[in-house]
């Protein structure tokens, strides 16, 4: 297979900012990203849920564009905008036709440069994260199953372990000052990517991005911080109860291997081959087949993320959805025979390599897709910020698929056996209140 | 009441560059003889292609006497053809890193699909042996039903699912429309026959459309879909019931009772237009002033000045009969009425005073930015393109869209307000724990309760 040649140009400002230019001109239209290199695990202690929050009021104003004028300025132009927050990235994105390029650069360096907000902002989003959270999570069935269950049952330290979308009693404890460290903390230009995608040149994107962004003085390095997490030394096990569906639920996590290790690739065609749709081991067995399930996914650093946006420890995880007249230990043992087989027997030439052509059809899909229709080249985007971030080289984005290319069937049985090992992981239970009609 | 200052735009925000032009993608369109109609746009951002095979009937077309019959059609249609079992057809696509759903909404059926285009010819035979000979095996229809079951019963513990299914009850009485979803009974008492009898008579090429974007020469592509899809044949499929629609005249409520709700979700609507309406660009334009963006009024009013709400919205939808204009949010309990104040005072608001010149330039950026948008991506350009054909709306619709929403005033955008935002006959829903929020209801007219089950008990 020839490698991708997506064209990635790169810059570094005197402060510190990386810039990422990928030039298209499939539509008259610009994505643009600013990633900062701070997610959930380093909020800090006592404060759940702050760097979420913390997103949310980056939109409430900057020096010198008010509460209000970001939403306003973008959407006015013929763009939409969002932000989201994640384990180790925090990103805010726009697509805008691209004759408001520079006005999108504009607002993401007042922002960068000078956040002002004020108390009412704080207790404004507040209440809006809040709702956020409800409608997610509190008020829906299987709400935060499994992403916010499995972190406490699997991990201790409390960087991975703690609630990322934050007690209600940690959101009503931050304060302004809380806004105003983080933001000196970690939105500093030396700990960010700006990336501009689509229909510009190279020449112009980084010259619009010297204009606003060289202005903004370099700041603090970013603090050390400790995310190691020791390994697993049993099994681990929670409960955590269902107030609304009325399925059992099942979610395992092992632990993943470190990215871009040899073993971190296996696990991927691994993955792919348990988890891949339809097709995939685990589906295929408990839901097609024995009808033991409902629902049956999964993935690496599922399901909130995916295998290119984490850096530290991470799970591959698997979740089901099954039938009540199965017991958990009845779901449990048939899924573990699933994982038995390949861990004895591994998967044959011929499933790796179908394995590895969905792999790279999907990859090409995630560079490519519109995150919901409307951002062109989200995946794209993200995944280059990640790599600038963590690898700093965009330039990964081409390159990475030919790790998945040279797993062979004994390097999957190898992983299986080492990381998928059911003395050493984590188990959450989501337990129905309420009884089905069945 | 919501009587924000305008914010002051910082002399030093950039002005607006030319706007650059529109390359518009090679499209070709072709109906063949057994009338499959096939449109293909070249999009080459990726070595892929994306495609839909519709049908033109969807679970309305049986709504009186089997609700849900086309969607488990569709569910279960992906399980076996005469030549390949289940198995066989999950591995065929993982083969060709394909993607392969199947699904039925009110109006249509489809199979979506997306895969690499080095394996275009084996994707599209797939394609076309699922259209053509699925075998719908007794086994997997049983599997099917007890999903659908399961996944009833998870619908009904989800706030927007009961919402949105009781305002379609409301707004569309005896219509199919206003059904989204079957009983527990109903979906027991299906017969295989029936799906089998539906697929033969509804999975025609007279009454099907083959949308297609992505990384492909056209004229192969097309030759491609004559030889694999020429063969098939059948007759017209039978026309979609179209009964009479309820009066609805004053503002009513509804309240689904869902026992510990730590929110109250809301729905409000009245009935509107289909997007074949002169006035559907006007409604639009005056949607996305009130509450169809994220800088509209309401978003604005009541998250960001009253944090009520994450993700307020108010939206028109179309369907190919008829459509409906509704507004809804999650909000916290002690809030419900202060909320449904929020929506009728800024819905009144538009209905009763025009628009600023700025207010319009602005939302007419946006409508015109988020449709360039919506084509730069294979998936996108197959959406947009879907919408007109299956509509069949003017050919020309996509290249003159952006030109039609220049052209809107603020007399289009009063004239819709008034016409399509029925304040005075809203049909209110809301979703919630009767003794938290029961009585903010009530300040607003008479209210009829409901359990989950969609039994009405008060």
């Amino acid at each position: 297979m020839k490698q991708l040649q997506i064209p990635i140009e790169t810059a570094t400002l005197e402060n510190g900012l990386r810039v990422v230019v990928s030039p298209d001109r499939v539509a008259p239209v610009v994505t643009v990203g600013v990633y900062y290199n701070i997610g959930f695990r380093l909020e800090p202690k006592g404060r759940s849920g702050f760097a979420h929050l913390f997103e949310h009021m980056m939109f409430q104003g900057s020096e010198n564009a008010g509460k209000m004028m970001h939403i306003k300025l973008i959407n006015s132009s013929g763009g939409v905008l969002n932000g989201s927050t994640h384990y180790d990235v925090t990103n805010y994105y726009e697509s805008v036709p691209s004759n408001a390029l520079e006005r999108i650069l504009w607002l993401e360096a007042d922002r960068m440069r000078a956040l002002k907000v004020d108390d009412e902002n704080l207790r404004n989003q507040r209440d809006v994260v809040k709702e956020e959270v409800r409608v997610n999570v509190l008020n829906q069935p299987y709400g935060g199953f499994p992403w916010l269950d499995l972190p406490p049952v699997a991990f201790r330290n409390w960087a991975n372990a703690h609630n990322f979308y934050g007690d209600f009693a940690d959101l009503d404890a931050a304060t302004l000052a809380d806004v105003q460290t983080f933001f000196r903390t970690y939105y500093a230009p030396s700990n960010a990517v700006l990336l501009i995608l689509g229909d510009v040149t190279p020449e112009e994107g980084f010259a619009l991005a010297r204009r606003h962004f060289a202005p903004i003085p370099a700041g603090p390095a970013r603090p050390p911080a400790d995310v190691t997490e020791p390994p697993f030394d049993g099994e681990r096990r929670g409960e955590v109860e269902e107030k609304f569906g009325t399925l059992p639920a099942i979610a395992i996590g092992y632990r993943a291997p470190e990215r871009r290790t040899p073993d971190w690739y296996a696990l991927a065609m691994l993955d792919q081959a348990l988890h891949g749709g339809r097709a995939g081991r685990v589906y295929r067995s408990l839901v097609l087949e024995q009808q033991i399930a409902v629902d049956a996914g999964g993935g690496i650093h599922y399901p909130v993320g995916d295998l290119f946006d984490y850096n530290g420890p991470t799970l591959m995880v698997s979740r089901i959805l099954h039938k009540p007249e199965y017991s958990a230990d009845k779901t449990l043992a048939a899924y573990d025979a699933v994982l038995d087989t390949v861990r004895q027997k591994g998967i044959d030439a011929d499933e790796l390599a179908e394995v590895q052509v969905k792999f790279r059809s999907d990859y090409f899909a995630s560079l490519e897709g519109g995150h919901g229709g409307y951002i062109p080249r989200y995946g794209l985007m993200h995944y280059m910020a990640c790599f600038t971030l963590f690898d700093n080289d965009p330039r990964l984005v081409n390159s990475i698929l030919e790790g998945f290319f040279d797993v062979t069937p004994e390097r999957v049985r190898a992983a299986a056996q080492k990381y998928l090992d059911p003395a050493r992981r984590a188990l959450v239970f989501r337990r129905p209140v309420k009884k089905g009609a069945a | 009441m919501a009587t924000q200052a305008t914010p002051e735009i910082s002399p030093l925000v950039p002005a607006l560059g030319p706007e650059h032009a529109v390359v518009w993608p090679k499209r070709t369109r072709l109906t063949l003889k057994n009338g499959l109609e096939v449109v293909l746009a070249e999009s080459h951002n990726i070595p892929k292609f994306t495609g839909e095979l519709y049908f033109r009937s969807g679970n309305a077309a049986t709504a009186l006497d089997v609700p849900g019959l086309a969607e488990i059609t569709a569910n279960v249609l992906r399980t076996a053809t005469t030549s390949r079992t289940s198995r066989q057809i999950e591995e065929a696509l993982r083969r060709m890193g394909a993607d392969l759903s199947t699904a039925a909404g009110a109006d249509n059926s489809a199979i979506s699909f997306s895969g690499l285009t080095e394996f275009s010819g084996d994707l599209l035979t797939l394609v076309a042996e699922l259209a053509q000979s699925a075998l719908f095996p007794e086994d997997e229809f049983e599997r099917e039903r007890r999903q659908t079951l399961e996944g009833l019963r998870l619908e009904r513990t989800t706030p927007s699912f009961l919402a949105s299914e009781r305002l379609r009850h409301v707004l569309f009485g005896a219509h199919p429309y206003a059904v989204v979803s079957p009983t527990e009974a109903q979906v027991e008492s299906y017969q295989r026959s029936q799906l089998v009898d539906f697929y033969r008579a509804h999975y025609r090429p007279a009454n099907a459309l083959l949308v297609i974007a992505g990384d492909f020469a056209s004229g192969e592509m097309m030759a491609e879909i004559e030889r694999i899809f020429g063969g098939w044949n059948g007759a017209e499929a039978p026309p979609t019931p179209n009964p009479p629609l309820p009066a609805v005249h004053g503002r009513r409520l509804y309240l689904v009772h869902r026992p510990e709700g730590v929110q109250t979700q809301i729905v409000l609507g009245n009935r509107a237009i289909t997007r074949k309406h002169p006035d559907w660009l006007r409604l639009s334009l005056a949607n996305s002033i009130y509450g169809g963006a994220f800088n509209s009024r309401l978003v604005m009013n009541i998250r960001e000045a009253k944090g009520y709400t994450y993700s307020p919205r108010s939206g028109a939808h179309a369907l190919r009969q008829h459509g409906y204009f509704s507004v809804h949010a999650a909000v916290r309990n002690e809030v419900v009425a202060a909320t449904l104040t929020e929506m009728f005072y800024e819905m009144d608001r538009m209905r009763a005073l025009p628009v600023g010149e700025d207010e319009l330039a602005d939302a007419r950026n946006y409508m015109s930015g988020v449709f360039s948008l919506g084509l730069a991506t294979q998936e996108g350009l197959a959406g947009q393109l879907s919408s007109v054909y299956l509509e069949r709306l003017p050919e020309d619709y996509l290249e003159t869209y952006r030109q039609r929403i220049r052209a809107l005033t603020v007399d289009d955008v009063l004239s819709a307000a008034r016409a399509y935002f029925d304040s005075a006959n809203e049909q209110i829903v809301i979703v919630g724990d009767r003794e938290q929020v029961g009585a903010q209801a009530a300040l607003f007219g008479d209210v009829d309760v409901y359990d989950t089950e969609g039994q009405r008990i008060a």
